[in-house]
């Protein structure tokens, strides 16, 4: 099976607006069809990967929306909570600690508690067995958040732990960090468009990545336009007359876009050591679970 | 009608990669040109911003574009245009610096651990740090018009609330009980206590070990004293915030993901009795139909055959299909702008469309500039 289908941790990282979801919810689906149990943990303010198969959202309890393809919605103060009660057992106990003035100030001051307890839910799931001692997942795809904000909270077992050595959490986040620099078992893939900003964002995240010794998943260039007009061609259509100025102006739009993809796409594959993974631009009215498909074929035949 | 209108202080605001930081650029340029003294504030470090303003770097201190820089692009600026990007560390550490009383208390706050957390990773300090600095330049008197490119993981709450999220982190008189006996240890001239006590403060470090609240603990000793001038400051950031001076500029593209997030945030500032100055639309595909002309495979074969133009490798066929895939990009783009336009009623709302190529210099700043109503 191919990388990174075959490992139990996927995390999905890019800048906003990249198409991570999309990317994470075809990942999914090209496990699911090959028998695997999937769950998608979404981490970002708002879940979508349901919605892209016309589901309506999951929630914070895991759902499911194809066969074998399931997903849920780490919030934080659900994570919190529950991550509190698990450790605490008692909730007049978490009350007394978590429900008042003195945790708020805690809770804001302690170094992005909430993506530590959102990660170290995202790493139960990871790590959850049935009761028959069989892993309950074979794969969790992590939709991650935005560039700076996703480095950081792949960074936070690191940073947590330079303040932090005991207590349970510590305990948690030690195993949260060997997980994800296991190359046998995690993959972190980059999303990225070719346009400038994407760009040279996926270029800057995958030198980070490397230098902190992540293991380096695919990187996928999604939205490419392919080159489908000569230059003749598109000089002869503009110069062809009114009857084709709409026309040549098409050929012309579409070819700027092709050449700006063909230009980021030699960029990216100079600088960024990655299996480089090609998605095409799909003109579709409403993006759903048919154009997932598309794309969930796309990578499969291309990993 | 400008997104400017005659505002002081501008914050351009939206989700990553819509062309906040061009958008920002163009609308100081805009002000430069009409005499204004006009400075653009980035968070933003990729050089293209600085290169296309004729800089090798922005650095941390206010630079100005220089007359040369303008001819090369055929513009006479009656007005100035500075630009500078907000180092944020260094931001918070000069803060400090000024309101320590000793440098002694300076250095003991920027030597302590949690100090580098909280003035990097702490949600809203980077939007708290921006609006300070963007208040310390607009009071210097030197600029007409101040306009900041917000950090791209901004969120409308972070922004509005920073300076109360920061005022509660310094001064939390409840914590201040918790830690009780342990900042009483830290007076005394004693080594902060080995272990918590107090059964709140025994669960807290349950979680995260007693070695954070020592640090916290010796954190805000450290700040004993200050809370007094950031209280101050901090109010006035909020004044800035909510004055008519200041104007919120929405920028967005027409993917429906991105005006969510424009949506979200102006109901956010309508929260907060704040009014959205502007909505500025980036990338919109124009519609290759408004110029008329064949459409369907036919009508475009009839058409390359009176233009002498040959069909070979199915031509026709090839910009059959172009043209409609533009036109959906078009209808989408327009039904989400249409639908933005009805979410926020009476928002002036500008279109830039897709432009061919980056901008990367003082020209296609302004050609956007142009879009902006800046003609």
């Amino acid at each position: 099976m191919p990388v990174p289908l075959d490992r139990r941790l996927v995390v999905v990282t890019g800048k906003g607006g990249t198409g991570k979801s999309s990317i994470s919810a075809a990942l999914a689906l090209a496990a699911a069809r090959r028998g695997k149990k999937v769950l998608v943990c979404e981490v970002v303010a708002k879940e979508r990967v349901a919605d892209l198969f016309g589901r309506p959202p999951s929630g914070t309890e895991i759902r499911q929306l194809l066969p074998n393809l399931y997903s849920v919605h780490v919030r934080p103060r659900e994570a919190m909570r529950e991550y509190a009660l698990m450790i605490l057992k008692y909730q007049t106990l978490y009350r007394l600690a978590f429900e008042n003035a003195a945790a708020r100030y805690f809770l804001a001051a302690a170094p992005s508690l909430a993506e530590i307890v959102m990660l170290g839910k995202v790493f139960w799931h990871a790590a959850r067995e049935t009761e028959r001692g069989r892993l309950r997942w074979d794969m969790v795809v992590l939709d991650a958040p935005a560039t700076g904000h996703g480095l950081t909270f792949l960074s936070v077992p690191e940073v947590f732990l330079r303040l932090v050595s005991e207590g349970p959490l510590a305990r948690d986040m030690r195993m949260m960090q060997a997980l994800l620099a296991d190359p046998e078992r995690c993959s972190i893939c980059i999303v990225t468009l070719p346009e400038e900003m994407p760009a040279n964002e996926a270029i800057e995240l995958d030198r980070a990545l490397r230098q902190r010794q992540f293991p380096a998943g695919p990187l996928f260039l999604n939205a490419v336009f392919e080159s489908r007009f000569s230059p003749q061609e598109v000089a002869s259509v503009t110069r062809g007359g009114p009857l084709l100025t709409a026309a040549g102006e098409a050929a012309d739009n579409h070819e700027s876009r092709a050449a700006l993809c063909i230009h980021y796409e030699g960029v990216l594959r100079d600088t960024v050591p990655r299996h480089l993974v090609k998605v095409p631009f799909l003109f579709e009215r409403s993006f759903g679970a048919h154009a997932i498909e598309k794309v969930s074929r796309v990578i499969e035949g291309a990993l | 009608m400008k997104p400017l209108d005659g505002r002081k202080i501008v914050c351009c605001v939206g989700s990553g990669g819509v062309g906040k930081t061009t958008t920002a650029a163009a609308l100081a340029l805009s002000a430069a040109m009409e005499g204004k003294r006009a400075l653009v504030l980035t968070i933003d470090p990729a050089r293209r911003l600085a290169n296309s303003l004729g800089l090798k770097a922005l650095g941390n201190a206010e630079t100005r574009i220089d007359a040369a820089h303008f001819a090369d692009a055929k513009l006479t600026a009656r007005g100035e245009m500075w630009a500078m990007m907000l180092n944020l560390k260094r931001s918070w550490d000069e803060l400090v610096r000024r309101n320590a009383r000793t440098a002694e208390q300076a250095q003991a706050i920027l030597d302590n651990k949690l100090y580098q957390t909280l003035s990097t990773a702490m949600a809203g300090s980077l939007e708290y740090i921006a609006m300070e600095k963007v208040l310390e330049l607009y009071s210097s008197g030197r600029f007409d018009v101040v306009v900041l490119d917000t950090p791209p993981t901004s969120n409308a709450l972070d922004f509005l609330h920073a300076p109360d999220r920061v005022l509660d982190v310094l001064d939390n008189n409840a914590m201040r009980i918790v830690l009780g006996p342990m900042l009483k240890a830290g007076k005394l001239g004693l080594r902060l206590l080995a272990a918590p006590s107090g059964l709140v403060l025994r669960t807290l470090a349950r979680f995260t070990g007693s070695d954070f609240l020592r640090d916290l603990a010796a954190f805000m000793m450290a700040f004993e004293g200050m809370y007094e001038g950031f209280k101050e400051r901090a109010a006035n950031v909020k004044a800035l915030l909510s004055s008519p001076q200041t104007g919120f500029v929405l920028v967005t593209s027409p993917n429906p993901l991105t005006t969510q997030e424009a949506l979200f945030f102006h109901r956010a500032l309508e929260r907060d009795g704040i009014r959205t100055a502007a909505v500025v639309v980036n990338r919109v595909q124009r519609d290759p139909r408004r110029h008329g002309g064949p459409d369907n495979l036919a009508a475009l074969e009839e058409a390359l055959q009176l233009a002498q133009i040959k069909d070979e490798n199915r031509l026709a066929e090839r910009l059959c299909e172009t043209l409609t895939e533009q036109a959906i990009l078009a209808d989408l783009d327009r039904r989400e702008i249409e639908r933005l336009r009805d979410m926020l009623r009476g928002v002036p709302l500008f279109t830039v469309p897709r432009l061919r190529k980056d901008v990367h210099d003082l020209a296609g700043l302004w050609q956007i500039g142009e879009y902006l109503g800046g003609d």
